[in-house]
């Protein structure tokens, strides 16, 4: 009798152990999490819109009928990433996640100049090298660093009537999420 | 003689068994732990910083969803109405109250499991600050049924369980634990349509 609780108390141990294991884990085994799910939408480096409605297969989809959304895989890597959108929409919002869903960096229109997104996403090195060169083209842009080299941007905007849905779009289309030129640094 | 192998099987079964058990029931249940509950409402403002614990990190990694950075605005979630009983699209209900502070808010339904509710196409799917109409006193009442209501009417689908999502934009309170403070509005059911 003493074994088979010695037994079980083994078990509950192991069972602790193990449960612990298995949500430290999770993040790095889903193949569900939002940068695979972004990465999943096509090439790195465009902005690409989501659906309001459910997709077929599972893809992401914008849940807030008074919003549009917006979502970008981006890579430091190699070079900066700018991330511009001209003024145009009563509200927006970006927020910028490393690979891991943590947030490296979020604003809103109301801390940008003019109402207009203009920010450089750029690794340390980077971003002493822009610092140094000074360009014009970046005089005004937000400079951010990143820890990690792979990241994504979810870029939000409000729609308050379906009027206002065009604009939003339009928005969202003609937001920018490129990689910059060495050549527009020196 | 097979005493110590079923011994041994025993501790196995129970550690894998329960280890695997209580961690996919973990991630179902919550997405973490460091909520603010204000009435019915509930909202995680940390879960998309590395400050996030495991809990809430695994069910992003697994959910999947995009969340709010802290300067974008503040999510909150209802499952329940303000008495504890869980939201059905067979009832109707009334959303009364002030929201706390932010330059806009929106609010919807969705399905349990997060999904856009099944309703019809011409029917707006939300509302929102800017047009929701309110009384002299800027509180607002919005009135959440299947059927068509006057005033401001939120559609659900007939029958089946709701979850309501409230997203506060550029809110002074995502960031700051002030948010204790705050006073979101009642879910008040107003009656049934089988009870």
């Amino acid at each position: 009798m003493r074994s088979i609780l010695f037994a079980t108390l083994i078990g509950l141990l192991g069972a602790a152990a193990l449960h612990i294991l298995i949500i430290l884990a999770v993040p790095y085994f889903t193949g569900n999490d939002a940068y695979t799910r972004i990465s999943d939408l096509g090439e790195p480096l465009r902005f690409y819109p989501l659906p309001n409605e459910t997709v077929a297969g599972g893809g992401l989809i914008n849940d807030d009928p008074e919003m549009r959304l917006a979502v970008c895989a981006l890579s430091v890597a190699e070079n900066p990433v700018r991330l511009y959108a001209p003024p145009g929409v009563p509200f927006w919002s970006v927020g910028l996640f490393d690979s891991a869903a943590n947030e490296v960096f979020s604003m809103n229109d109301r801390t940008a100049v003019a109402g207009a997104l203009d920010v450089v996403v750029a690794t340390a090195v980077q971003l002493n090298a822009i610092r140094k060169a000074l360009p014009q083209a970046l005089s005004q842009s937000i400079l951010v660093e990143m820890p990690d080299e792979d990241g994504y941007v979810v870029l939000r905007t409000f729609v308050p009537t379906a009027t206002m849905d065009e604009a939003a779009r339009a928005f969202l289309a003609n937001a920018a999420c490129e990689a910059i030129d060495q050549g527009t640094l020196e | 003689m097979f005493r110590i192998p079923l011994l041994v099987a025993l501790a196995l079964a129970i550690t894998f068994g329960l280890g695997t058990f209580s961690a996919v029931w973990a991630l179902k249940a919550t997405i973490g732990f460091g909520s603010i509950a204000l009435g019915p409402w509930n909202a995680f403002p940390t879960a998309q910083t590395s400050r996030a614990d495991p809990y809430a990190k695994a069910h992003r990694a697994r959910d999947g969803a995009l969340l709010f950075g802290s300067a974008e605005g503040l999510v909150f979630r209802a499952a329940n109405d303000s008495a504890g009983q869980p939201l059905s699209g067979g009832c109707s209900y009334d959303i009364v109250g002030l929201t706390p502070q932010a330059r806009f808010w929106t609010l919807h339904a969705t399905t349990p499991d997060g999904r856009p509710v099944p309703v019809a196409r011409d029917i707006t799917g939300g509302l929102n600050s800017w047009t929701v109409l309110r009384r002299p006193d800027n509180s607002i009442a919005v009135h959440v049924a299947a059927d068509a209501q006057p005033g401001n009417w939120l559609a659900v689908p007939p029958g089946q369980p709701f979850r309501l999502v409230l997203t506060l934009l550029d809110t002074p309170t995502a960031g700051s634990s002030g948010v204790i403070d705050l006073s979101m509005p009642a879910i008040n059911r107003t009656g049934c349509a089988n009870a």
